[in-house]
Order: C-alpha cells, then structure tokens, then sequence
C-alpha cells in the first residue's frame, strides 16, 4: 500500500479530507459512511496537527492510505508527533450532551464524532510512528 | 474546498451564511464574523448552512462559543444538509438549536 504524505498542518485536511472520499467511492459506500468515514478521519488529523504537532513544538508529516479488501475499507493515518492515543481523550458524559450549549465542555466531541462515524477506530505506536485505522464494513454500508 | 463566509446585521437578527467546508483550518474566520456581529448584541443568531456541505467539530465549539458569550442568543440554523443534521444530533447540539427550512422573519 502507497501512503500520500502532507505536511502536518491544518492545510492538510481538505486534500485528506479528499483522499478519504475518493477511497470510500472505490470501495462502494454509500454517501452517508462516506460522510462520516471523512468526518472521522478530519477529527483525528485535526487531533494530531494540533496536539500531536502543534501545541508539542513539533513538526512532521501526515501520511495517509487506504487499503480496499473484500469485506472492509481501511483507511490509515500515521504521524511521527506526540503521541496521542484516542482512548486518553474524555468523551463527553451522556449527561452533558443535555446541557444547554453554553455549559458544553468543549472537548470531546470530535472523539465522539470519530468514533462513531466508522465501525473500528484502532491505534498502534510502531517505531515512533503512530498509527490510526479507521475501519468501515462495506457490506453494511454499500 | 475552502469556505466562503458573509454575514448581515438585520434588526435584531445577525445572518451569517457558509458555503463550503467548515474544519478546523477555515473555523478561526468563522469565529471571527460571529464575534463581530455579536458585537451588535443580536437576539437571534441565523445561520444559513444550505451549501455548507462538511463541519466537524470545530463548527459546534463555535456555537458553544456564541452560547458563551451571550446566553441568551436564540440559535437558528437554517436548511442544514442531513449530514450535519445527523452531526446535530449525534451531539445533542439539536436541542440547543432551533434547526428550521426557512429564516425566521423577525
């Protein structure tokens, strides 16, 4: 598998953004898994420009790939930056998405957006390299 | 894409209008045109999403923002794309908006 690389600012999301769609109209999902395939993976670059580069003094690449097999759509997104792992984010409490908009804490949501736009969202450290894997089943989303 | 943003004072009512992608790279202007026209001390804030065809989070800490700075603010966000709305939902963010097919005339 090839991986597209681009710098690691927040420029990179709408060509990332770009990649992931064209991924996701090979593999045959429907616009809506489309959607949220793209929404979770602009929420995770965003995480990692920002955090994982940005705020850590850091500057590197993103590389992104998509691997198409018969049953799912992998989309990977690695990065050489502060380490992340999506698990240390605090998703926000079921109770808080009641609140009144005003009280919202304001972190969280993209996690939460992440993780419920695909079926899997994994994450793995492989020498000094993070990897994410967003995972969808094209059956269930043809 | 990029986002292209306007923005009108009307009354009481500022309009603001997205066309475009809303993420984190193109969100600090959007922050900014709310900014400014809550400068007015509106009592809605309209925003008119039709061609708005992506926001990620960064576009719901926005409302939280406008919510913040001014409490009262009634939020209306017009013809959104079912996409966003599902975003909306997902978020709880629909029961702090007024989401509607049309602007308020007011």
């Amino acid at each position: 598998m090839e991986l597209q690389s681009y710098p690691g600012d927040l420029d990179a999301l709408a060509p990332i953004r770009e990649f992931v769609k064209n991924a996701a109209q090979r593999a045959g999902l429907n616009r809506k898994a489309t959607y949220n395939l793209c929404l979770a993976v602009d929420e995770i670059a965003t995480n990692v420009i920002t955090h994982g580069y940005e705020e850590a003094g850091l500057q590197g690449d993103l590389r992104i790939g998509a691997e198409i097999k018969p049953e799912r759509l992998i989309i990977y997104l690695e990065d050489t930056g502060k380490s992340y792992h999506p698990d240390s984010f605090e998703l926000p409490a079921l109770e808080d998405l009641d609140e009144p908009l005003e009280a919202r804490p304001i972190g969280g949501l993209g996690i939460l957006l992440a993780k419920s736009g695909v079926d899997e969202l994994n994450y793995s450290e492989v020498d000094n390299k993070h990897v994410h894997q967003f995972i969808v089943r094209r059956d269930q989303h043809a | 894409m990029a986002l292209d943003i306007s923005s009108e004072v009307i009354g009481k009512s500022a309009h603001v209008t997205l066309s475009g992608e809303l993420d984190s790279s193109t969100a600090p202007s959007v922050r900014q045109i709310v900014d400014k026209v809550l400068a007015d001390s509106p009592i809605n804030l309209i925003l008119h999403l039709e061609n708005l065809s992506f926001m990620a989070s960064a576009g719901l800490r926005i409302l939280i923002f406008a919510k913040q700075k001014a409490p009262d603010l009634k939020v209306y966000v017009v013809k959104p794309q079912e996409t966003i709305l599902e975003t909306l939902r997902k978020t709880g963010f629909y029961s702090g908006v007024y989401v509607v097919d049309e602007a308020p005339v007011v």
